[in-house]
């Protein structure tokens, strides 16, 4: 699904972030667009996570360009960046298990009566929030009074992400969010991104190892390896063969298979 | 797939619970049940030895002396658990609350005995080198507000410095208030001695005391403020006219209030001359039947059965009388004062004595006078926490500061902030609780609060507050110290038992609460 006539939502150019002498991007560019899922394919140390550190702010980059919706944008903390609506749902998801469902989903922004820190909750309306926006990419939650520890890790993702998306969120950046689940949550999590991506207006960005994964939701496919991109392309123009070649960093898999016989 | 898998959700696998499900399954439940044990244990076993009717209210616990004494208790110790609680909701713990307690009163009570100043050293050189002070401010009578603030001001201050060294450094809360009790409790020892040199302290002391009863100066109208024991013994003829003045309603309600008094005093001391004079009468029957003397049984049972005493005459009413009572019904003139070292519910207790009857001592006089005021303040205080922890913005901030500090952070929680409030806020409770003691005893002692802070964390971890933090609630820390106060006191009402004995029963209670606690931490941390 792509939508060619749009303009990119986020884009980089030339991006290079060096640590020291170590250079962990060199000149990567990528544009991504409104309704589409965006893979960002690679081995372990291929600059991924500083890729998306850098798009999400923890980073800030050497030389290049971040541009979000065509203008130019220099981020110099998590919150610049999540201010223009670029979303991250890490890993590890920033949820505490022990409290429910609508204290995860508003953690931090709460809704209020009154200002300052001591206004008291507007319980009711975070709980109705919190359901919808999650009914929105397909969790039914019944209780949102519920400790997110006794949630499964699809739901928890889910959270994580109708959480990111309520707040802004118009690039929503998941990193691994199918890794440490279980078959049936992996895909419950697909489902999940698929429904934003039908949403229509929301970019995102999909760190993934796995090219299952990948065939089945993206859009289009960007590699790296190395700190460089070494290929990209839709996922009409790719095959198979293509991206398992690119995700082992350009290596031909038929030569392993050589080195391994 | 078949259909039949299709339709299963994830959500059906959260049952929901009925609301007597989730009720009994409330963390608070263990806790509540010990504490209904402990009230039924001090009901019973504080029954006096004679008596055969199982009544759970007649036992000494129970009486009004009992509630209010074990009240007092459970309150100071609440209002401490309730800082310590909250902080380790907040993933982080104090260990010098007891230090804190013994230094905020040696400094309120350091500031009303011999007033506040702020001076400056300088080195002098005239007539060989020594240390000069240098006057900057002086206040010589500080009120009890301007005493509570200064104190806050310390104390919220070194709060504030033990958090900030933990949230900069990163270092264990455990080894930074370690070093605060140390500290704080020195502060407090050399202070004290340095100021006990006036002439009418004794040098060296870690005390202070002859502050006056500020909670008790009344504003005696004619005569200007004084201390209400000095009012009472006025000049008779001072206190005379005082009555002269009054309206006369008010002396009616007054004068048939003392003679009920009166009357029950008069009663009392009947009953006991009666028993004096049996007593030993029932001791030689015992002797007689004891030597089968049938003569002497009967004559002994007759005067037992013969035995009268010229009942005692109530005490008549002189005006004297009704000014003294006039005069302990007169308001504090200093309700700051009396707010955190008075009495509540005085006027409740009034009633319990006259006219329903209940409330009396062995000598007829009115037992208890109301609870004392740190009850209210506890009261005052679990609300405030209560409201703010689970209603508020800054309680969704706290528990998952304790949580997972990392997804607190993520979120934008400004957890270093809410670590350092928190901290405060336990200094704050500290002060609290030794306003309320230095307004009560009008002393303050070095040696105040030895342990508390140990004792709060117990409480808290008795109601259901996990160690590692994030789980816990306001109700579970009330009900802790409830336990723990409850135990503290009704194991020495338990005739036949060491008392040293609801140490080894909290030990036990609070090993038995913390793997309650941690199992139902896991139970809600689920797979993660």
């Amino acid at each position: 699904m792509t939508v060619p006539n749009s303009n990119p939502l986020i884009e980089t150019k030339e991006l290079v972030k060096k640590f020291g002498s170590f250079t962990a991007l060199n000149g990567v560019s990528l544009k991504v667009y409104p309704g589409e899922v965006h893979a960002l394919l690679g081995d372990n140390g291929a600059g991924k996570s500083t890729l998306i550190k850098a798009l999400s702010g923890v980073h800030q980059p050497t030389s290049g360009k971040i541009l979000v919706e065509g203008k130019e944008t220099k981020f110099n903390s998590p919150r610049d960046a999540s201010e223009v609506g670029i979303g991250t749902v890490y890993q590890d998801l920033a949820l505490n298990s022990l409290t429910s469902v609508t204290r995860n989903f508003f953690l931090g922004r709460e809704l209020k009566f009154g200002n300052g820190p001591f206004g008291i909750l507007k319980m009711k309306k975070m709980h109705n929030i919190a359901i919808e926006e999650m009914a929105k990419i397909g969790i039914k939650i019944e209780d949102p009074e519920q400790p997110v520890g006794t949630m499964s890790g699809g739901q928890r993702q889910t959270l994580a992400i109708a959480r990111a998306i309520y707040f802004g969120a118009k690039v929503l950046i998941l990193d691994e969010p199918t890794s440490a689940l279980g078959q049936k949550q992996q895909m419950e999590v697909l489902k999940t991104i698929k429904k934003v991506q039908q949403l229509g207006n929301i970019a995102i960005i999909l760190i993934t190892h796995n090219e299952i994964h990948a065939r089945l939701i993206a859009d289009r496919y960007t590699f790296i390896s190395l700190g460089e991109v070494i290929g990209s392309g839709s996922s009409k123009d790719l095959e198979g063969d293509d991206i398992r070649r690119l995700m082992a960093g350009g290596a031909e898999v038929g030569d392993l298979a050589k080195e391994l016989a | 797939m078949s259909s039949s898998e299709n339709s299963r959700k994830e959500s059906d696998r959260h049952n929901p619970k009925s609301s007597l499900i989730s009720l009994i399954s409330r963390p608070e439940i263990g806790p509540i049940g010990v504490m209904i044990l402990l009230f039924g244990m001090l009901g019973y076993f504080s029954i006096p030895a004679s008596e055969t009717t199982w009544n759970p209210f007649a036992g000494e616990g129970f009486n009004a002396l009992g509630i209010r004494n074990n009240l007092r208790v459970i309150s100071q110790l609440g209002i401490i658990a309730l800082g310590a609680g909250l902080l380790i909701i907040a993933g982080e713990f104090d260990l010098s609350i007891g230090s804190m307690i013994g230094f905020a009163g040696a400094c309120m009570a350091m500031t009303l005995r011999w007033g506040f100043s702020i001076v400056l050293p300088y080195i002098s050189f005239d007539g060989g080198t020594h240390l000069e002070f240098y006057t900057l401010l002086h206040i010589p009578n500080v009120t009890p507000t301007l005493a509570i603030f200064i104190t806050l001001c310390f104390t919220l201050t070194f709060g504030w410095v033990q958090g900030f060294i933990i949230v900069r450094s990163g270092l264990p809360s455990f080894i930074v208030t370690l070093g605060g009790l140390f500290f704080l409790r020195g502060l407090t020892e050399v202070s004290l001695r340095s100021f006990n040199h006036r002439p009418d302290q004794a040098k060296g002391a870690t005390t202070v005391t002859e502050i006056p009863d500020i909670k008790n100066i009344i504003n005696l109208p004619g005569y200007g403020e004084m201390e209400r024991e000095a009012a009472k013994y006025l000049p008779e003829t001072d206190l005379i006219s005082i009555v002269k003045n009054l309206p006369s309603d008010v002396i009616a309600k007054i004068s048939e209030r003392l003679e009920y008094t009166a009357q029950r005093v008069a009663e009392a001391k009947t009953d006991l001359l009666i028993a004096k004079g049996v007593k030993p009468l029932e001791k030689a029957l015992e002797n007689a039947i004891a030597s089968d003397n049938e003569f002497m049984i009967k004559t002994i049972q007759e005067k037992i059965e013969n035995f009268k005493i010229d009942p005692v005459i109530p005490k008549s009413i002189t005006e004297v009388d009704i000014a003294r009572a006039y005069i302990d019904t007169i308001g504090s003139a200093r309700p700051i004062a009396d707010f955190f070292g008075g009495n509540i519910l005085e006027t409740i207790f009034d009633w319990l004595y006259f006219p329903i009857d209940w409330n009396v001592n062995n000598f007829g006089n009115q037992f208890a006078p109301g609870l004392y005021s740190c009850v209210m303040i506890w009261v005052i205080l679990s609300l405030v926490c209560y409201i703010v922890l689970s209603k508020t913005q800054v309680g969704n901030w706290i528990y998952s500061t304790g949580g997972n500090l990392s997804a607190a952070q993520a979120n934008g929680v400004p957890t270093n902030k809410v670590k350092i409030s928190l901290f405060m806020f336990s200094a704050f409770c500290a002060t609290l609780f030794a306003t309320c003691q230095v307004f009560e005893v009008n002393t303050s002692d070095a040696a105040k609060g030895n342990l508390k802070e140990l004792e709060a964390i117990a409480a808290a971890v008795i109601g259901g507050i996990v160690m590692t933090g994030g789980f816990g609630t306001v109700l579970g820390i009330i009900v802790g110290a409830f336990i723990f106060g409850l135990a503290k006191e009704a194991f020495f009402y338990i005739p036949g038992i060491d008392g040293s004995f609801y140490r080894v029963f909290l030990g036990f209670v609070i090993i038995a609460s913390a793997l309650l606690n941690e199992n139902i931490r896991k139970r809600i941390m689920g797979n993660i």
